[in-house]
């Protein structure tokens, strides 16, 4: 098996992963854990692409890359203070209980 | 298995005195390269064993790390005594002078007594994350000493990226004190983890911020090229070093006083201050456990000094020109002790000081000054280095600096204190 | 290819984890080692620059990020999740299955033939740099502008909220 299936395999399962943990936990924040999971697949790709694929003379890859690890850090951080706002107000991170845009 | 071993050794000895022989500056046994020695004959050794060239690569990487590792576990058993004679003295007594003459023997007796401990493991801990966190600590600072130059031709491992290697090995530091408070399982440990890793992420900044001020000016990431860029002497005798440039001086005080809140040491060594909150993290560790955490600190000390004289203090160059016949190493080493007797000199100095206050002096203070060195860089250069690019340059850093620190008294003066002796 | 072969069954099993274990903290430890991973997956590549900033930005950003907001909140219903599991896990794979099932469609349709040599293309953090503040100074300007709107956003959200809240009006 050549490498760039095989990393674009990878990728895929580590989307569905993600996006599996978004979809079932109940938890808010191990849902964030699966939003980091969901954007280090897309990475994963850009940078197989780069590696394996045509000649990337404009570093488009690697700077993909690197945009996408500081806007997802960046998100990461409001994130979890939107969570840690609404666990000071309502003392609870679970989501089955946040249904009610009534404070 | 030590015939050939010997049969090795006579080799590259008689290959070293043919080297000496034709070409003075690659003899193996010249004073400067004796730091390289143990590689070049384990490299030697392997190939007149007609050994594949993975093998030599690898046995030559492992002799070059087990120096590192060697000389550096060596330097802080010596600097775990050192620390204490010289605390004591600071506070007007004698350090550990029991076991052997002047104390020498007291690591031996650490050592020792660390071995022998009863190792302890809370029934309500992890035991798997108990146990690695300790590892996880020690393994970033053995990192980090790997890029550091050491001489004119020994760096461990010469990468390209070597200080963002260094600062990513930091970071996992960072999550490894947060594994050993959480898995110790009591209040304790956790506190402290929360206010180590507070501490450690806030104190990261002002670290990177003035390594960045270095690289605009080096233009390499590469360690042993920013120790080459400060090669040379202004006016015959003071040399090019960035601690003697207005944003080096400030950069260079930032990057020590941040890179003493890094390693927990006093004046910010609340995370494991003894009447603060017993051992912090590292309260429910025991024996050699403890002595890991130990090292992990203090092996992270000489990391973070050895950078620090990369940075700003030239690295291996000497500091006057004709003193170049002296092999660079001990340029290298004679700093680093003198940044360490810095270290324990404030050590023994400045009182502990509040989260609080912490937090406020890292985000409020250090913060803003390390950000400013990066523009006032980039005007010493384009200024032309003389006495324009100095003027211009301390007024920028002053300024600022100057109404901080009086905003800082104004704010966290007291009235007037009476002090009553007791007679 | 051997490294990759090495990496890969790795990263999927630390993302497992990651995603099934009940206990939170956990998770989000086995989080950080997938990232970790994913770093050593990037430096195995050839990609230094991106694999050193992935450790330094994600293994010491977010994964700490994650677990102190994991140490605040203090999350403590594995007993619950773990009933819920036979339900969740049914759910949830038939909502991915679909997704999986395009993704590797679309991924073995046209792909490119194996054009790559055999060994890494260099990245050299200068040619980074230019391209960064050359070609894509208008995106640098963007994340700079949002990172500080973030830091900005996240202080005044984290703060603590000392003071009473203000009568309603009227």
């Amino acid at each position: 098996m050549t490498p760039l299936p095989l990393l674009l395999t990878l990728s895929a399962l580590l989307f569905t992963l993600g996006l599996f943990a978004v979809l079932t936990r109940r938890n808010a924040i191990l849902i964030l854990v699966g939003i980091e999971l969901m954007l280090n697949a897309a990475n994963i790709n850009f940078i197989a692409f780069w590696r394996y694929g045509p000649p990337d003379v404009d570093l488009t890859g690697p700077l993909s890359v690197v945009f996408s690890i500081a806007i997802a850090a960046a998100e990461a951080a409001v994130g979890l203070a939107i969570i840690l706002m609404v666990f000071r107000h309502t003392r609870s991170t679970d989501l089955n209980r946040l249904d009610s845009l009534h404070g | 298995m030590r015939v050939p071993a010997l049969i090795a050794l006579v080799m590259a000895a008689s290959a070293s005195c043919g080297w000496a022989a034709e070409a003075p500056n690659r003899s193996l046994l010249a004073p400067e390269a004796l730091p390289r020695l143990p590689q070049r004959l384990v490299e030697l050794g392997l190939e007149a064993l007609k050994a594949p060239d993975w093998l030599v690569a690898i046995g030559s990487f492992a002799a070059a790390a087990g120096t590192v590792v060697a000389v550096f576990l060596t330097a802080f058993a010596l600097l775990s005594l050192i620390e204490r004679k010289t605390l004591a003295r600071i506070q007007n007594r004698i350090g550990p002078n029991r076991a052997g003459p002047f104390g020498l023997l007291q690591p031996v007796a650490d050592g020792i007594k660390m071995l022998t401990k009863e190792d302890i493991v809370p029934t309500k801990s992890e035991w798997f994350l108990h146990l690695l966190a300790p590892v996880m600590i020690v393994i970033p600072s053995i990192l980090a000493l790997g890029v550091i130059p050491y001489g004119r031709e020994w760096v461990p491992v010469d990468l390209p990226l070597g200080l963002l290697f260094f600062f990513a090995a930091g970071t996992m530091t960072e999550l490894a004190v947060f594994i050993a408070g959480w898995a110790s399982g009591s209040k304790f440990p956790m506190l402290g983890a929360m206010r180590a890793i507070s501490q450690m992420v806030s104190y990261e900044l002002p670290l990177i911020i003035s390594a960045t001020s270095v690289v605009m000016l080096s233009g390499t990431l590469s360690l042993s090229g920013i120790v080459e860029a400060q090669a040379g002497f202004h006016l015959g005798f003071i040399p090019a070093w960035y601690i003697l440039t207005p944003w080096g001086f400030v950069a260079g005080v930032i990057f020590l006083i941040a890179g003493n809140a890094e390693s927990n040491r006093c004046p910010f060594d609340l995370p494991e201050g003894e009447s603060e909150i017993v051992a912090g993290h590292m309260t429910e560790y025991s024996g050699f456990k403890y002595a890991l955490f130990f090292m992990g600190e203090y092996l992270g000390l000489f990391a973070i000094s050895g950078l620090g004289i990369t940075l700003f203090l030239g690295g291996w160059q000497p500091p006057l020109p004709g003193l170049g016949f002296v092999p660079s190493w001990i340029w290298f080493f004679g700093k680093l002790a003198a940044v360490i007797f810095f270290f324990l000199w404030v050590r023994g100095t400045f009182p502990r000081v509040r989260i609080d206050q912490l937090m406020r002096f890292a985000w409020l203070c250090l913060i803003p000054v390390s950000l400013l060195t990066l523009p006032v860089a980039a005007i010493w250069q384009y200024s032309g280095k003389g006495a324009l690019g100095w003027l211009l340059c301390s007024a920028i850093l002053l300024v600022p600096f100057i109404i901080l620190t009086v905003r800082f008294n104004r704010r966290m003066a007291t009235n007037n204190r009476r002090y009553t002796f007791a007679e | 290819m051997i490294p990759l072969l090495i990496l890969s069954p790795l990263i999927l099993l630390a993302a497992l984890g990651a995603v099934w274990k009940a206990r939170p903290v956990h998770a989000a430890l086995l989080l950080a080692l997938t990232l970790a991973l994913v770093a050593v997956f990037y430096l195995t590549v050839g990609a230094e620059f991106v694999g050193l900033v992935q450790f330094m930005v994600y293994v010491g950003g977010v994964a700490i990020l994650i677990v102190f907001a994991l140490l605040i909140t203090r999350p403590g219903d594995e007993a619950a999740e773990v009933a819920r599991r036979p339900r969740s896990l049914a759910l949830g794979l038939s909502c991915v299955a679909p997704v999986l099932g395009l993704l590797l469609y679309a991924f073995s349709k046209g792909l490119p033939v194996d054009v790559a040599g055999e060994t890494n293309p260099p990245l050299p953090v200068k040619a980074v740099g230019m391209e960064l503040f050359g070609n894509a100074v208008p995106a640098v300007l963007a994340v700079a502008v949002l990172l500080t709107a973030v830091l900005i956003g996240a202080a005044l959200f984290a703060r603590d909220p000392g003071k009473k809240p203000e009568p309603p009006i009227g």
